[in-house]
């Protein structure tokens, strides 16, 4: 099955080497959307499905943490999976980003097998 | 914490984030660049516990070695400044936040976006707290931390 991802990181590179990964990992995406920030991202999630969201948290703008509690009060958009893709590490921001309603977190730096393996946890558990 | 700890912390955690994400090794010893050499530099501050900025310096051959395993680059054709810039910006980036994530037990920090630092901007008493080598030249790294309030 291939997948519509949406990456939203401000960084134009970084959402590049997250496309580039995936593909690598033998991740079917049948297409990329991208937004540089929360607002960029929800603005695009509401004339396009796609089946998971990769987001960094640190962004100008509306960041991840926002973007996260706003998908989860949309009655329309709070079954989509959100994975987190942040440098911060720390096992409590992970717990409130999962708590606030992530359904995965990847710590940068990560290994390509890394992202894979919880792209296809999430996506597996979210059909 | 010493001076030594944060500069051993430092290079681990650069040598880490090279490692994985930017498929680069970097030579054990340290090393001071040469004085002439082309170089980029960007800086980010951070808040939360602790504040600072880090400066990253790299030279510009290293740099077009970094973006080009970064992005993948299959042209001949040199990258863009443009790109070389944001490729170095998210290197700093990462090593500021793995570093903080060790560092700061489980406090919340927030990470400025990195901005390109002019040359004039450099101290150049300030010796770098860390110096490594890379395959096609250096990379330094300065933390400054703040001090914090009683």
């Amino acid at each position: 099955m291939a997948y519509r991802v949406l990456i939203v990181d401000d960084s134009a590179v970084m959402r590049a080497f997250i496309r580039r990964i995936m593909l690598l990992s033998g991740i079917e995406a049948a297409e990329f959307l991208e937004a540089g920030d929360g607002g960029e991202a929800l603005e695009i999630l509401r004339r396009e499905w796609v089946d998971v969201v990769l987001t960094d948290i640190n962004m100008p703008g509306m960041d991840g943490e926002q973007l996260v509690r706003r998908l989860e009060q949309d009655d329309l958009l709070k079954s989509l999976p959100v994975v987190v893709v942040s440098t911060d590490r720390t096992e409590s921001r992970v717990s409130q980003m999962i708590s606030l309603g992530a359904r995965g977190y990847v710590k940068k730096p990560f290994l390509p097998e890394t992202l894979r393996a919880e792209l296809e946890r999430v996506l597996g558990a979210s059909q | 914490m010493t001076e030594n700890r944060w500069g051993s912390m430092l290079g681990s955690t650069a040598e880490d984030v090279l490692e994985t994400m930017f498929f680069t090794s970097i030579e054990p010893a340290d090393a001071d660049a040469p004085p002439n050499e082309r170089r980029l530099a960007v800086r980010l501050w951070f808040t939360g516990i602790p504040s600072g900025k880090l400066t990253l310096r790299v030279s510009e051959a290293s740099a077009r070695s970094l973006a080009s395993n970064f992005l993948a680059a299959e042209t001949d054709d040199p990258l863009p400044d443009a790109q070389l810039e944001a490729v170095v910006c998210e290197l700093a980036n990462m090593i500021c936040g793995a570093l903080l994530s060790q560092v700061g037990g489980e406090a919340h920090f927030r990470l400025s976006s990195p901005e390109p630092v002019e040359p004039g901007d450099f101290d150049p008493d300030l010796r770098p707290m860390k110096s490594l080598n890379l395959a096609d030249g250096h990379l330094e790294l300065w933390l400054e931390l703040e001090e914090h309030a009683a």
